[in-house]
């Protein structure tokens, strides 16, 4: 049985931890003054990229690579907290800032110092009121306790922490979108380049990082480098010869949800199994898993076959999908994959910034696709056609065979694909909205076709037993596509 | 509202309270205009929703055209342009919630007050006649584990049944 680490949950549940007094005896900001006592900031920008940190906000950018790219000679630069938690299936932020907001100041303190930041702003989504108040009050506290303001502790360092309250849009999440909404406008995503690294928040250089990013640091600079680096799995980047490194090291608070025992927030090891994973959660609720979704509702779905896929940045993006923020929704054999898409495609519809056509016009058209079908208006050419797929000699191919023609399921995945191409990973978008659309519209279509079939021929929605619905590995294109990560070891 | 051909409104301005919050506020940012969206919130709480007016005000404090004020306010699904009920139900209906019955707990609602879900354009269809209750569908509220969630107003209630629900909106004065 797999044992949570706990590491940046671990005195979430002390009474009071949320007060300056009670944090203070659990080392609380003792790793900041470590921090600005024995180290210069270009050692913890080091310490940061040795440790092999990803940012835990979706993307699993290396936060060292981030840091790097921010100009030194630029004066002032930004450092934005995203708490704008919104992608359906997360929720970790919000318990780090309702029961411990000085953990995350702390996160704060030290990127700041490494990088020479006087001003953060932490914008936090409109909906968390009580985490807000708390993280007020936790930011008041500590400008009365001499760890905010001018010349903290005596170093010399400055800093100003400023909670900014988001008003209920998800692409606020989006690090461009975020600035856009901060500066006082429409959250709509920029162009990049150039990245927020060098021209963000009020044209300055700007580094934006997850709360969950931040609340690593205190414990990175706290036990060091060897200890961070010994949780999780590195794996060999085979791309280069000879392999390079490839860390997912360090913990991730993994969110569980849907048909689960015990729902909740998992701080696990990066590199368990899907299988692992709902079994600390308490096992699936209901007869057996028939899907998992690994990263938040934009993530590409997992089926019963792919369970063994280890939950890390880089093996699921070699099996075709992503961690994303790590909101992982179980659903069991009675859940139909149909209405599932119909919810979360309301969601993007809904969500999306109207910013870019493909995006404004893709998702509603999606949405009301996947309506049809689930209304039993899916619509059927009677027409055969010659079928694609495996042909002989294991290439992709006319198989010889025929097969029917769903015009509905054919318009689904072009104009998801038109969106953003979820095989050549491209996109017509500014920002990877887009892609979070396609992702789950075509991977949910392609790996749970029948189900989608049988809800245009039947003319309603019809859940089939799991083996039924899914399409067998053979036929799963992830999981033919799939590459398993090797473990890295170091070049003799 | 919408029938009416010619709108007369009183100007609004910030209590002495809500004045001083903003003169706090405006000082955190090099630039006026970023302090939108918590002014707008301030704004919001004060006068109920945001109307003409409240946009004239917001935008001649920071120093913007109102059409810019308007731009934002349109953007942002927590602003309203409408009067709203005194309590605001957020039923959270995205995939987490709903795997978990949220739907029993939003057509109970609609049921108890024989309202409609209230659209973004069109407010009204949602609220109780007595201007008690507005009802809306919400996107994920972030609070997965303990599904189905509702927000009224800035209270957070879990793990909720037809039957709890109504034992909160009984509560509510």
């Amino acid at each position: 049985m797999v044992q949570e680490r706990r590491i940046l949950y671990e005195h979430l549940d002390v009474p009071d931890i949320n007060t300056f007094d009670v944090f203070r005896q659990y080392d609380g900001y003792k790793r900041f003054e470590k921090a600005i006592k024995e180290y210069q900031p270009d050692d913890i920008c080091d310490m940061v990229t040795k440790s092999g940190l990803k940012g835990r906000g979706g993307a699993g950018f290396s936060t060292g690579l981030k840091w790097s790219f921010v100009p030194r000679d630029i004066e002032p630069r930004y450092l934005c907290c995203n708490a704008d938690e919104s992608e359906p299936g997360t929720f970790s932020n919000r318990y780090v800032l309702e029961r411990n907001p000085h953990l995350l100041i702390e996160g704060i303190l030290i990127c700041c110092y490494a990088m020479g930041i006087s001003t953060a702003y932490v914008y936090i989504r409109g909906e968390f009121t009580l985490g807000k108040r708390m993280l007020d009050a936790a930011i008041e506290e500590a400008y009365q306790q001499g760890y905010l303001g001018e010349n903290i502790q005596g170093s010399g360092f400055d800093l100003d922490i400023y909670s900014h309250p988001g008003a209920g849009a998800y692409i606020c999440g989006e690090e461009t979108g975020l600035i856009e909404s901060l500066e006082g406008k429409r959250g709509q995503p920029r162009v990049k380049p150039p990245f927020p690294a060098v021209e963000g928040l009020f044209h300055k250089p700007t580094v934006v990082q997850n709360v969950e990013t931040l609340c690593n640091l205190p414990f990175l600079m706290g036990q060091g480098v060897e200890w961070y680096t010994s949780i999780g799995r590195t794996y060999g980047d085979t791309r280069f010869d000879p392999p390079q490194s490839d860390p997912n090291t360090g913990t991730k608070l993994y969110c569980i949800s849907g048909d689960v025992n015990e729902p909740g927030v998992y701080e696990l090891d990066l590199g368990l199994t899907a299988e692992e994973l709902i079994e600390v959660a308490g096992g699936v609720k209901g007869e057996r898993v028939k899907a998992v979704i690994p990263g938040g509702s934009s993530a590409p779905i997992l089926t019963h076959y792919e369970l063994e896929c280890r939950l890390d940045f880089t093996s699921l993006t070699l099996w075709k999908s992503m961690l994303g923020s790590g909101g992982i929704i179980v659903m069991n054999e009675t859940r139909n994959i149909v209405d599932c898409l119909l919810n979360i495609m309301k969601f993007y519809a809904h969500e999306s910034c109207g910013q870019c056509t493909p995006c404004r016009w893709g998702t509603p058209w999606v949405r009301d696709i996947v309506q049809r079908i689930a209304d039993g208006e899916g619509r059927q050419t009677t027409m055969q056609r010659p079928k694609f797929g495996i042909a002989e000699g294991g290439r992709w191919g006319d198989t010889g065979e025929m097969e029917e023609v769903y015009e509905d399921l054919d318009l689904l995945e072009s104009v998801a694909n038109n969106i953003a191409n979820v095989d050549t990973m491209t996109w017509n978008t500014i920002c990877v909205f887009g892609i979070a659309v396609s992702w789950p519209a075509v991977s949910y279509l392609r790996k749970f076709r029948p189900e989608f079939e049988a809800a245009i021929r039947e003319g309603k929605l019809v859940t089939l037993p799991v083996e039924e619905a899914t399409v067998p590995p053979e036929e799963n294109y992830a999981y033919q596509q799939r590459i398993v990560p090797r473990l890295f070891e170091a070049p003799t | 509202m919408s029938n009416q051909l010619i709108q007369i409104e009183t100007p609004f301005q910030f209590s002495e309270e809500n004045q001083q919050e903003f003169d706090r506020l405006i000082q955190r940012y090099p630039v006026k205009e970023a302090a939108m969206l918590p002014t707008l919130h301030l704004a919001q709480k004060q006068a109920g929703y945001i109307s003409p007016a409240v946009m004239e005000h917001v935008a001649e404090l920071l120093e913007l055209p109102v059409m810019k004020v308007k731009d934002v306010v349109t953007f942002y699904p927590m602003f309203f342009e409408e009067p709203v009920g005194k309590y605001v139900i957020r039923v959270c209906y995205t995939l987490p919630c709903a795997l978990r019955d949220c739907k029993l707990v939003l057509e109970h609602i609609k049921q108890k007050f024989d309202i409609d879900v209230a659209s973004e354009t069109d407010l009204a269809k949602g609220t109780t006649p007595d201007g008690k209750f507005t009802l809306l569908k919400s996107e994920c509220l972030a609070s997965c584990d303990v599904a189905p969630v509702v927000m009224v107003n800035d209270d957070l209630y879990k793990n909720l049944t037809p039957e709890k629900m109504d034992e909160i909106l009984d509560g509510l004065e």
